[in-house]
């Protein structure tokens, strides 16, 4: 413990050296001032489509203050001329909204409707008596609709009773549930996390560029307590802004550092992986945008079906987003984001401790070639039938996350296509992931017999088709309660086949890459082949 | 070949050669495939003039009770399904029949409260919930009028405006400019790794001035920049998105591309270790992007008005980019002797 906090505080201290002195905490006082300045004056106004429309507007008409639109005075005459010569979108001559029939006026005409209607609202609000301005209120109940009333004895219907209490709304102040803004709000909470581990991956790099990093793998310390060690101020800071966060949004502080604290850890986790992995300071500044474009993906999107859908719950930001609306979750609802991300955590941290060595570091190969020896040295340490189906099991959630990627890429595509690409990219990853790690060692010449390879295969088949169910079991009984744990692995035959089938695609891609002296790409696309062709009639047959 | 080209050349090369430029590609084509994505998906969720052109007449809504709503209901385009009592709309809803039923009280006046009864799944009530907005606002509105006050501005159509404010405001500027923000942030990567890599002192043994060579740095990065803009502009072409000034736009992105880049190398002069002049980058570009929002003079909205073909924008807005490109870049002339210091 002691020397972790030597270590974190020697961390400080270089930090304290960067920016020290000189005019860099200045310019950084000064940048962060003017962004939050400006954040605070734009607050209301940036709005998608800002500066698209421009309007004409003559006569008594309220004033517009949207940033999408520019508004221009004009004399009444003047005003069908620009129009027709489409100098401006719309007309707004007094009561009267005059526009051409071509798209860019209507689509100015909806963008202004959707104004108008507040800024009318407001003036109604505000000149006229409560009552009379909001003259109706809708009483929204809600019917359990799986469970019908039971008849009475006579004959006749009841009314059946309603699941919860009523809640009265005003049509035009309530609009309908939608978590965007909150989604917006939640991401904010990211924002600083990511900016901070600019300094967590650079520590290392500055390490290695001064070659500082063999003295301190020669002292008495471990790889495990360096890395926490520097990661510790980092992530103090992290949970610090995210509770400032929370002060300054209203949020309940406890609960938002409950929620983001594995969040935290996860993108500490991805950035552990950024320098030990870059050979120029290019590769870095890629690799970084990388991994914060996908994880910030991977975080929101899920976060936008809050309410809708309950896959949302991937993703710990529909939880912030529940938090904001004051509405409850449960153990089941946070366990489910929270649980996968720790566990890359933990996969991360473990990958770290293998990896800090001078000799992975310093050496300038190709990528894939550094990705290998990685995966060599993760797994060299136990015996090949223990390490090689606990790759497959541990590396599930990496693969799951992958699989969402590919998701979003292939909405790009015509719609007839989606699936297939999907099915193919998934095949493909699966098949990476579960071969690669016998291909690897079969080059080191850790296994050599075809027995062994053969043996392999199935042990990683098993690995990988105990973790994904364990995750599906997971996700499916965390979100719905139902139990379906029967369905799952209550009839034997239904996993013995998948099994099989894993085995028999791990089996061809590390037998041809390893035996037959396959180029390893071409092996896997063989068994990505085979294995889409399966996928493809599982679900064709509805087997 | 004279040393400021041979420089550019190899500094493209490099590029090429570490294959990582793939990533800032594919990230590109990420968020933008993934924002389209999002769109989309928020549109079928969340916007109620999609869900009623896929599923609208789908949707019938029992009602209790005449009134105007019936009619605003209708012309929404969904189905209304008259019922006497809420225990025969119950009995029809229980089977399926109606998704939802409102129950208006007879001879409403003033202040009126009606029912709305939903299912108890919260995917299907907030679909109802949105489809149903429309009518009852106008019904709102019908009250109004019944107690005398009039509201403005209250029958505006137009055509859901979404996906083009989507495309003009945010695709096509994160498309055009994500390439600049990339080539800043190289700029400094290739600077800072000859300064802490100690190989500065080698290449200025070349014949090359110390400013020519900046500017090499900074030239390659443009080069590249401006390539992926020209690339996504024919992708955004290809998929039938349509645009004007296409010459202005790539200048834009040209002249933006160049500013990011000589800011960035600015910061690395005066900064000399990557950390700190990438922190510095990333946080001068979020409050330029800020202050220029603030003082209406987006390159953003520049490049919104330009493929939209505003009557008003033109070469001269594109120009006023221009100038602070050139102020930046002598400063950065007249600073960059702290480098060799």
């Amino acid at each position: 413990m002691n020397q972790i906090l030597v270590i974190a505080w020697r961390e400080i201290t270089r930090l304290r050296k960067r920016f020290g002195g000189g005019a860099s905490p200045v310019a950084v006082l000064l940048l962060m001032g003017a962004v939050g300045l400006s954040a605070f004056a734009l607050r209301d106004t940036v709005s998608l489509g800002s500066g698209l429309y421009r309007v004409g507007v003559s006569g008594d008409v309220p004033a517009i203050e949207d940033s999408r639109f520019s508004v221009i005075e004009l004399e009444a005459d003047e005003g069908q001329a620009l129009l027709d010569s489409k100098s401006i979108d719309v007309w707004i001559d007094g009561a009267k909204v005059i526009s051409r029939p071509d798209d860019k006026s209507q689509y100015a005409v909806r963008a202004l409707k959707q104004y108008m209607e507040k800024a009318e609202l407001i003036r109604v609000g505000n000149s006229f008596a409560e009552e009379d301005a909001f003259p109706l209120r809708v009483g929204i109940n809600y019917l359990n609709p799986y469970q019908p009333p039971a008849e009475n004895q006579t004959g006749g219907e009841a009314v059946a009773p309603v699941t919860k209490p009523e809640e009265v709304i005003i049509p035009s102040l309530t609009p309908p549930p939608a978590p965007f803004t909150q989604v917006l709000v939640a991401l904010i909470y990211i924002l600083p996390i990511t900016f901070i581990s600019i300094f967590f991956t650079s520590s290392f790099m500055d390490e290695k560029v001064n070659r500082r990093l063999t003295i301190l793998l020669s002292a008495p310390i471990t790889p495990f307590q360096i890395i926490l060690g520097k990661m510790l101020p980092y992530a103090v800071f992290s949970l610090a802004t995210t509770a400032l966060i929370a002060v300054l949004t209203k949020g309940d502080v406890l609960l938002a550092l409950a929620i983001f604290a594995p969040t935290t850890l996860f993108i500490f986790a991805i950035y552990l992986m950024v320098p030990l992995f870059y050979r120029t300071f290019k590769d870095t500044t890629f690799i970084a945008m990388l991994v914060t474009t996908l994880t910030t993906a991977y975080l929101v999107f899920p976060a936008m079906f809050t309410n809708v859908n309950d896959l949302a719950y991937i993703s710990p930001l529909a939880l912030a987003v529940k938090m904001y609306r004051d509405e409850p979750f449960g153990w089941r609802e946070y366990l489910f984001p929270s649980v996968p991300m720790s566990a890359i955590f933990g996969f991360a941290m473990f990958a770290g401790t293998r990896l800090l060595n001078e000799e992975f570091l310093m050496g300038y190969k190709p990528i894939t070639r550094k990705a290998a020896d990685a995966i060599y040295l993760m797994m060299a340490h136990a015996h090949p039938y223990l390490s090689v189906p606990l790759w497959s099991l541990l590396v599930i959630p990496i693969v799951y996350l992958t699989q969402v990627v590919f998701l979003a890429f292939a909405t790009n595509l015509p719609v007839g296509l989606i699936v297939g690409a999907v099915l193919i990219a998934s095949a493909f990853i699966e098949e990476v992931v579960k071969s690669v790690g016998i291909v690897v060692l079969a080059e080191r010449k850790v296994v050599t017999k075809f027995r062994d390879i053969l043996l392999l295969s199935a042990l990683s088949a098993l690995g990988f088709l105990v973790g994904e169910k364990l995750l599906l079991l997971i996700s499916i009984t965390m979100v719905s309660q139902a139990s379906v744990s029967g369905a799952l692995f209550g009839s034997g035959l239904l996993l013995l086949i998948p099994l099989v089938a894993h085995f028999i695609f791990t089996a061809i891609v590390s037998l041809l890459a390893t035996k037959a002296k396959f180029p390893y790409a071409l092996a896997l696309t063989l068994g990505t082949i085979v294995h889409f062709i399966y996928n493809w009639k599982v679900l064709g047959g509805g087997l | 070949m004279s040393p400021f080209w041979a420089v550019v050349k190899k500094e493209l090369t490099s590029v090429i050669r570490d294959r990582t430029i793939v990533i800032s590609l594919l990230i590109q084509l990420f968020i933008a495939s993934f924002s389209s994505a999002l769109l989309l998906g928020m549109l079928s969720l969340y916007d109620s003039d999609t869900i009623m052109r896929f599923s609208g007449a789908g949707i019938k809504i029992g009602v209790v009770g005449e009134s105007q709503l019936s009619e605003f209901v209708r012309q929404r385009g969904l189905t209304v399904v008259p019922f006497d009592s809420l225990e025969e709309a119950e009995a029809v809803f229980f089977q399926n029949g109606v998704s939802a039923i409102f129950v208006v009280p007879e001879g409403i006046s003033d202040t009126a409260q009606i029912k709305l009864y939903l299912p108890d799944n919260e995917a299907v009530s907030s679909i109802i919930r949105m489809v149903v907005q429309e009518p009852l606002k106008q019904f709102e509105n019908y009250l109004r009028e019944q107690n005398g006050i009039e509201v403005r501005y209250e029958d505006l159509k137009g055509k859901p405006s979404t996906s083009f404010e989507f495309i003009y405001s945010v695709l096509l500027p994160m498309l055009m400019f994500f390439p600049a923000f990339v080539s800043g942030s190289m700029s400094v990567d290739s600077l800072t790794e000859e300064v802490e890599n100690n190989t500065l002192q080698t290449l200025l043994s070349a014949p090359l001035s110390l400013n020519a060579m900046i500017s090499a740095k900074i030239t390659s990065s443009v080069i590249i920049a401006i390539l992926q803009c020209m690339a996504w502009l024919s992708l955004l072409r290809l998929n039938g998105i349509a645009f004007e000034n296409t010459g202005w736009i790539l200048l834009l992105a040209l002249i933006v591309a160049g500013i990011t880049s000589t800011a960035a190398v600015l910061g690395a002069v005066l900064l000399k270790d990557r950390e700190r002049s990438q922190f510095i980058y990333s946080l001068s570009l979020l409050a330029a992007t800020a202050i220029s929002t603030l003082l209406n003079a987006s390159p953003i909205t520049t490049l919104s008005r330009l493929a939209v073909g505003d009557a008003y924008t033109g070469g001269w807005n594109v120009a006023l980019f221009a100038v602070v490109l050139a102020a930046l870049y002598l400063v950065l002339w007249k600073t960059s002797r702290r480098l060799a210091g």
